[in-house]
């Protein structure tokens, strides 16, 4: 794994957000947001809804503008996997694979030889000529995870990948997630509000409070891999992290 | 459709239709086909085309309610201006039409692209749909649902658009025919005309838009 501690994937410093609501009047969705994640690291971000988890992404992706405040982007190939999907419902589960190529110009050959390859990856090799209407959400997930990886993202950013799924599909999802981190070894940065998922995935987990969207706390997750999900010193940090939520909430 | 074909049928069995000259009618109701179908071709490129790239520009929000107004000026106080330039000819009941079905094709795909949801848009950026590719793998593919029914009811309008020209401006086709029917007592004339028109509107309906509306909203559900 391309793990140098010294390297960092991304800088937050002090970054601050408004958007405008529907009445126009600004409201502060982020505010003094500090922190850096380093390069390779699994990062989950917690905390309860109206904390600007989804904004924060938006605006290290610059898909938003941030008011103040400095971000260092030591990336450039970013993807990312919505908890919606967010599938392009008048391409097939390859085409939808391809995508990210084939803006890149790509040939057709070629991308589709990765896309087969990135499906396969998921298990889904067997549906590549469905189009998502036809796929269920675990599927759905999938197709949206082997979209990312097909541009071999050198940051990989997940808004609650999970949440739409049910117990057993995230199960196998979050599983097949850990096998993906330790082949590519990329970044990742995963909102999420299940506590123990977060233990069981990161290196370090932000705790975000809301209204204005702020940090509580940024943790350590220091556990050896792959980690015990039963053992004693996991219940410990899951209860920890529990009692700084509820501080919050 | 049955019911159409039960009147026709009835109106021929009773011979009430014995009168009309049929030659001269279906050469009305082609002649203003042909209009419809050359008027909605160009509104649907035009359309197609401002609705595409207005809706790629960052000026969707402020443009909105221009079109809103455009729109609502009732198209029937435009024809003056188009007879003014253009004269008794088809090119004006063409272009007057244009005017009609341009709007509803056009608000129909701005709207898509202003409700589509957000996720979309990000992963259309994030997956690299920026410039102009992203009216072509993006905003195109996505406004296909809206095409279809803003075309639907474009061509609803454009009908009474043609129609309505005709009569007024008594530019040949089907509604100068059913003005000089009307005019000379032969309503039997209009009514077979507009079982004629009723015929083609069903038939493109079933052959054309039945089957692409269902094909797009089975895959563009949710």
């Amino acid at each position: 794994m391309p793990n140098d501690p010294s390297a960092v994937a991304l800088v937050l410093s002090r970054v601050s957000a408004i958007f405008a609501d529907e009445e126009a009047r600004g409201v502060l969705a982020l505010e003094d947001i500090s922190f850096s994640v380093p390069s390779g690291a699994f990062v989950s971000i917690i905390g309860p809804s109206g904390a600007g988890k989804s904004t924060l992404m938006r605006v290290i992706l610059g898909l938003m503008p941030h008011t103040s405040g400095t971000i260092i982007r030591k990336f450039s190939r970013p993807a990312m996997v919505f908890q919606n999907y967010a599938l392009f419902p008048w391409l097939t589960a390859l085409e939808n694979v391809a995508f990210g190529l084939r803006m890149k110009r790509v040939p057709r050959r070629e991308r589709e030889r990765i896309a087969r390859e990135k499906l396969k990856e998921v298990g889904l090799d067997h549906l590549e000529k469905h189009y998502p209407n036809a796929l269920s959400g675990g599927q759905r997930q999938r197709v949206g995870l082997a979209r990312a990886l097909a541009i071999s993202p050198d940051l990989l950013i997940m808004d609650e990948p999970f949440s739409n799924l049910d117990t057993i599909t995230a199960e196998a999802l979050k599983a097949d997630l850990l096998k993906i981190w330790r082949t590519y070894g990329m970044t990742i940065l995963m909102v999420n509000h299940l506590i123990p998922d977060a233990v069981e995935l990161s290196d370090h987990v932000i705790i975000m409070k809301a209204r204005p969207g702020r940090i509580k706390e940024n943790v350590s997750i220091d556990l050896p891999r792959p980690r015990d999900i039963r053992s004693a010193a996991f219940f410990d940090r899951v209860d920890a992290l529990t009692t700084t939520i509820r501080s919050v909430s | 459709m049955a019911g159409i074909v039960v009147v026709a049928m009835l109106f021929i069995v009773s011979g009430r239709l014995g009168s009309v000259e049929w030659a001269t009618l279906l050469k009305a109701v082609l002649h203003t086909t042909y209009r419809l179908a050359l008027a909605y071709s160009l509104a649907l490129v035009l359309g197609v085309s401002i609705a595409l790239l207005v809706g790629w520009s960052p000026f969707t929000d402020a443009l909105f309610p221009v079109f809103d107004i455009l729109q609502n000026v009732p198209s029937f106080a435009l024809i003056p201006l188009f007879i003014y330039f253009f004269g008794y000819t088809d090119q004006m009941i063409i272009l007057f039409a244009v005017s009609s079905i341009v709007w509803p094709i056009l608000f129909a795909i701005l709207t898509a692209i202003k409700n589509a949801h957000r996720d979309l848009n990000d992963a259309a950026s994030i997956f690299g749909a920026n410039g102009l590719r992203r009216i072509s793998f993006y905003l195109a593919p996505l406004s296909f649902p809206a095409i279809l029914t803003g075309s639907i009811v474009g061509i609803a309008m454009g009908w009474e658009s043609v129609i309505g020209a005709e009569i007024i401006a008594n530019a040949g086709g089907f509604g100068a025919f059913i003005k000089d029917a009307s005019v000379s007592g032969i309503s039997h004339a209009a009514i077979a005309g507009m079982l004629a028109i009723l015929l083609i509107v069903f038939v493109v309906n079933r052959l054309v838009w039945a089957p692409l509306l269902s094909e797009s909203s089975s895959r563009y559900a949710e």
